[in-house]
């Protein structure tokens, strides 16, 4: 399977900056997840590796050699569009058979090879049916189908899912992960889900305003988030204003609270005010009888708002330390309403000191990935 | 009080189900008045007149019936004027739609500067108003006996007259093509746009190129309304009077039944209503057709 | 980590733009091909009406003669004036009816995409022929002008229709109305008030249609013994040489002004296609 390379991609429209000096390296057989809001590039990196657009400058390598010089039809990459893609004058045997009979490939071979792929699919049952006959998530499934009838060597998958009802995506993207895996194909998948993005990526790539803002695994991306948009777009984060009592230790006065920064790349100077996150299942709480005072370590605060998730619910608190959310079991928040008194705790190995986006020069971090951030 | 389902699917209380449905009801007969004046003037301005030449086509002067009328057609100057007409028609109508086509594809590729599109359809606006009295003699002007290509031609050699003459079946064609033409590109274009930007990305995507797009799903997608666009060309054409009248043409079902309407004798004044019978029977099969194209096409094109 | 080399600096960059930017030679073919086809006549036009000039007279001395005769002027004041009035009919009756038929009609649309295809195709010289009895039987009316705008209104029909119709569903009429009517405005009032200022580009752009197709019209105003711009033109044209393809550069000034009006309208893409006419 191939291996992709893009450097230093650059693309304008007009005076808007779509990609800005993208560098990104995806291993063979690697399911890499572009992930970002809407107008972050993703789609547009996409579709400059498919062919359907040119950078300003850049390089796009596959398996050591510049594909950019290709037309999008000599690239041999499967592309998987959001909608509308599948051939409406065919039917979904003859969509899947298109590419090979380009290829000029004998009726008997494609046929074969349009059952096989629909069968992948789940979709033999469909085969003489048309576009219009089919439901979203079926026309999604043959069009995957009809990408890998052409053996690509990498597969490009551009939010396929985003048209598609809620339990169809979740179904869908775990049939999209397992195929991948089974055919071993090196793949490029776009989606603004984070959800989505770190349930069935080897590597999560995060985006935003046409650069790249993190690419780790989607454990790293959740847990060590590396600036403030990625752990703001992943997942929620709690703010906290605090001042550094000393340098060295890492020690932070947060109104009451005194933590330590677990972080050793911390460094600030004593005074400076520093942001800290902490994530909401981070925040611990417990019940305040009436006149007891929290104990060491956590702080006093009162619930503001309850919001039922399921099987968590999200506490709204306010605290000395400000506003903050908290995470807990349903059946815990059974015992909360609101005003209650309770004492919030942190987990102060959770906290996290981040940057607001990868302008600032930025040291290296403390975990291992491998492929870090722009210098 | 007993609860009981409305049309909507509501539920409301059965005493008043009972006169909601009835308001309802009236409500509907009442709707179709407000469209009344429109199909009042309809009939009475478009319907009643090609009635009436139907009818009278069938009646002697004094009023029984008779199939003369629709016999005298069918013998000299009538077949002529109608075959000559059918093949100007039908020539500017094929030449129209396909140079059409072309050129709309051409203005629609993503790649061609701004100015080109604007530039092109609203001249293509222009041109396709433009029919009638200037345009012959815009052409007499350019290709007359005196016109300034015929010149230019006879500079270079080539003397196309008198073989060539604006009135025969060429040079009319050219000239229905000044309005034939533009005409197409504006109604293409609509329908080449209806070609998902998605499924020639997915064509491309899987090797094909342009050509292999058009041939395997562009044309096959667009072919009933190509079709059912040059039938309407077609109609168009056969339509025609001012333009061949400014020209100088006599031999057009058209221009015969006006000169019936002028008052010029030397024809049975019969004669004009099955003309213009024949006429519309030409008209009411374009359109027939038309019909089952444009039902082909809304299949592919939702 | 690859450092982002510097290599790839202006000659791939053009390279690349080029690339996206690249039109097929086919395609470049065609519209020089449709350019010279349109342009010729034109040019054709503009050259014979700028000849013949004696010494003397100013080079627009044809133009001249054009604009000084007095019947020039009638006869396009009364095309303007039947143009004008076809307008008015045309809105007043179209207007509600699409409206209308939008609304709580929409099992009408076949019929009236049809109906509407009619005009178009009838050819207006088969018209004559089935009015020509009325017209003798009621001479009286015939001679006003009026009676043309009547018969005009139903050649703008198909244009002012799908001019209307395309208007109409661009906006989501239905919620429009619901919500005006859950804050009390009866349908008329809704009409007027709430339908219309959206329809403004739509009416503008069917209204100029069809001011095109009247101003253009020679067929049922000659055989009517009218004495409209069209026919003043075919006068002039058949009699004269140089003031004829004057009128005729006139003529096609006049009706590219409107359609250039139409295409800003509406910028291009909708209006435009509304289209043209027969003759």
């Amino acid at each position: 399977m191939s291996t992709v390379e893009l450097r230093g991609l650059r693309r304008t429209f007009g005076s808007v900056v779509a990609l800005d000096r993208l560098d990104l390296d995806v291993h063979s057989g690697e399911f890499v997840s572009l992930l970002g809001p809407s107008g972050c590039g993703k789609t547009t990196a996409l579709r400059i590796i498919a062919g359907f657009d040119w950078p300003d400058s850049g390089e796009v390598v596959v398996d050591g050699h510049d594909v950019l010089g290709l037309p999008a039809n000599k690239r041999n990459m499967g592309m998987v569009f959001q909608a509308y893609s599948l051939f409406p004058n065919m039917t979904a045997q003859q969509n899947v058979e298109f590419g090979l009979r380009i290829r000029k490939q004998n009726h008997e071979a494609r046929a074969r090879r349009a059952r096989e792929l629909l069968d992948l699919v789940g979709l033999a049952s469909a085969m003489s049916r048309y576009p219009r006959q089919m439901s979203g998530g079926q026309q999604q499934r043959v069009a995957l189908a009809r990408s890998l009838a052409i053996e690509p060597k990498v597969l490009l998958l551009d939010e396929p899912l985003s048209a598609l009802d809620a339990k169809v995506r979740v179904q869908l993207r775990e049939e999209v992960r397992r195929i991948q895996l089974e055919l071993g194909i090196t793949t490029l998948y776009v989606t603004h889900d984070q959800e989505e993005a770190l349930s069935i990526s080897d590597r999560v790539a995060v985006m935003s305003a046409g650069r790249l803002e993190q690419l780790g695994t989607p454990a790293q991306i959740y847990n060590g988030p590396r600036t403030s948009f990625v752990a703001n777009f992943v997942g929620t984060m709690n703010k906290l204003e605090g001042v550094v009592i000393s340098s060295e230790d890492r020690v932070v006065r947060c109104g009451p609270l005194t933590v330590t920064v677990p972080d050793p790349s911390f460094r600030h100077s004593v005074g400076e005010t520093v942001e800290l996150y902490v994530r909401p299942e981070d925040v611990r709480l417990e019940l305040l009888s009436n006149g007891a005072s929290p104990r060491a370590g956590s702080f006093e605060g009162r619930v503001t708002s309850l919001t039922f998730l399921g099987p968590v619910t999200r506490v709204g608190l306010q605290t000395d330390l400000g506003p903050l959310l908290s995470d807990v079991s349903s059946a815990v928040a059974l015992n909360l309403a609101a005003d209650t008194p309770v004492s919030v705790g942190l987990e102060t190995d959770a906290l996290r000191s981040l940057v607001s986006s990868t302008t600032t020069p930025d040291s290296s971090s403390s975990d291992s990935s491998p492929t870090a951030l722009l210098s | 009080m007993a609860l009981v389902e409305t049309a909507e699917g509501g539920l409301q209380p059965d005493v008043l189900a009972g006169t909601v449905s009835r308001k309802r009801r009236r409500a509907r007969r009442w709707t179709f008045l407000g469209v009344l004046p429109f199909f009042a003037f309809i009939t009475l301005f478009l319907l009643i007149p090609t009635g009436k030449i139907v009818l009278d086509t069938f009646e002697t002067a004094t009023g029984g019936f008779t199939l003369s009328n629709v016999d005298a057609i069918f013998h000299a100057p009538y077949p002529s004027a109608f075959e000559f007409s059918i093949e100007l028609s039908a020539l500017s109508a094929l030449w129209g739609g396909i140079l059409g086509f072309l050129v709309a594809n051409a203005v629609l590729h993503h790649g061609i500067p701004r100015w080109v599109r604007p530039a092109y359809l609203s001249f293509s606006g222009m041109a396709a108003n433009f029919a009638g009295v200037p345009l012959a003699f815009a052409f007499t002007a350019t290709l007359g006996s005196l016109g300034v290509v015929t010149v230019l031609l006879k500079h270079l050699g080539i003397n196309i007259y008198p073989t060539f003459s604006l009135q025969g079946l060429l040079g009319a064609s050219l000239v229905y093509l000044f309005f034939q033409f533009p005409l197409m590109i504006l109604l293409m274009v609509p329908v080449i746009e209806g070609l998902r930007k998605e499924w020639r990305e997915a064509a491309s995507n899987l090797g094909a190129g342009s050509f292999g797009f058009w041939r395997h799903i562009g044309l096959p997608v667009i072919t009933p309304s190509l079709l059912g666009l040059m039938v309407l060309l077609f109609g168009n054409a056969f339509s025609a009077y001012a333009t061949a009248y400014a020209l100088g043409i006599s031999n057009l079902p058209t221009i015969q039944i006006g000169q019936f309407v002028n008052g010029n004798n030397g024809y049975d004044p019969q004669d004009a209503y099955a003309l213009a019978f024949g006429m519309i029977v030409v008209i009411v099969i374009t359109i027939i057709i038309y019909s089952l194209l444009q039902r082909r096409t809304s299949r592919w094109l939702k | 980590m690859a450092q982002v080399s510097t290599a790839s600096a202006a000659p791939a960059s053009h390279r690349l733009r080029r690339a996206r930017s690249r039109v097929p030679l086919w395609h470049v073919l065609w519209l020089v091909l449709a350019a010279i086809f349109f342009l010729l006549p034109i040019y054709s036009v503009v050259r014979f009406s700028l000849e013949g000039i004696l010494p003397g007279q100013g080079i627009f001395h044809w133009y001249q003669t054009v604009f000084d005769d007095p019947n020039f002027r009638s006869s396009f004041w009364l095309s303007v004036q039947i143009s004008l009035e076809t307008v008015a009919v045309s809105l007043v009756l179209m207007v509600p009816t699409v409206f209308w038929i939008h609304l709580r009609l929409p099992r009408l649309r076949p019929v009236m995409d049809l109906i509407t295809i009619l005009p178009f195709v009838v050819p207006p010289i088969v018209l004559i022929v089935g009015l020509a009895p009325y017209i003798e039987k009621f001479s009286w009316l015939a001679v006003r002008p009026e009676v043309l705008a009547f018969i005009y209104v139903v050649f703008a029909l198909p244009f002012l229709y799908r001019a209307l119709d395309g208007g109409l569903r661009a906006i989501d009429l239905k919620t429009l109305v619901e919500a005006a009517e859950s804050l009390g405005s009866s349908i008329p009032g809704t009409l007027f008030r709430v339908i219309l200022p959206n329809l403004r580009a739509a009416i503008i752009g069917g209204s100029l249609l069809t001011v095109a197709i009247c101003m253009g019209e020679y067929t049922v105003a000659s055989l009517l013994g009218f004495f409209t711009f069209p026919n003043y033109t075919y006068e002039i044209g058949t009699s004269t040489a140089y003031e004829g393809v004057a009128l005729t550069f006139i003529s096609f000034i006049l009706v590219w002004a409107m359609m250039l009006a139409l295409y800003l309208l509406g910028r291009g893409g909708r209006a435009a296609a509304g289209v043209a006419i027969r003759e």
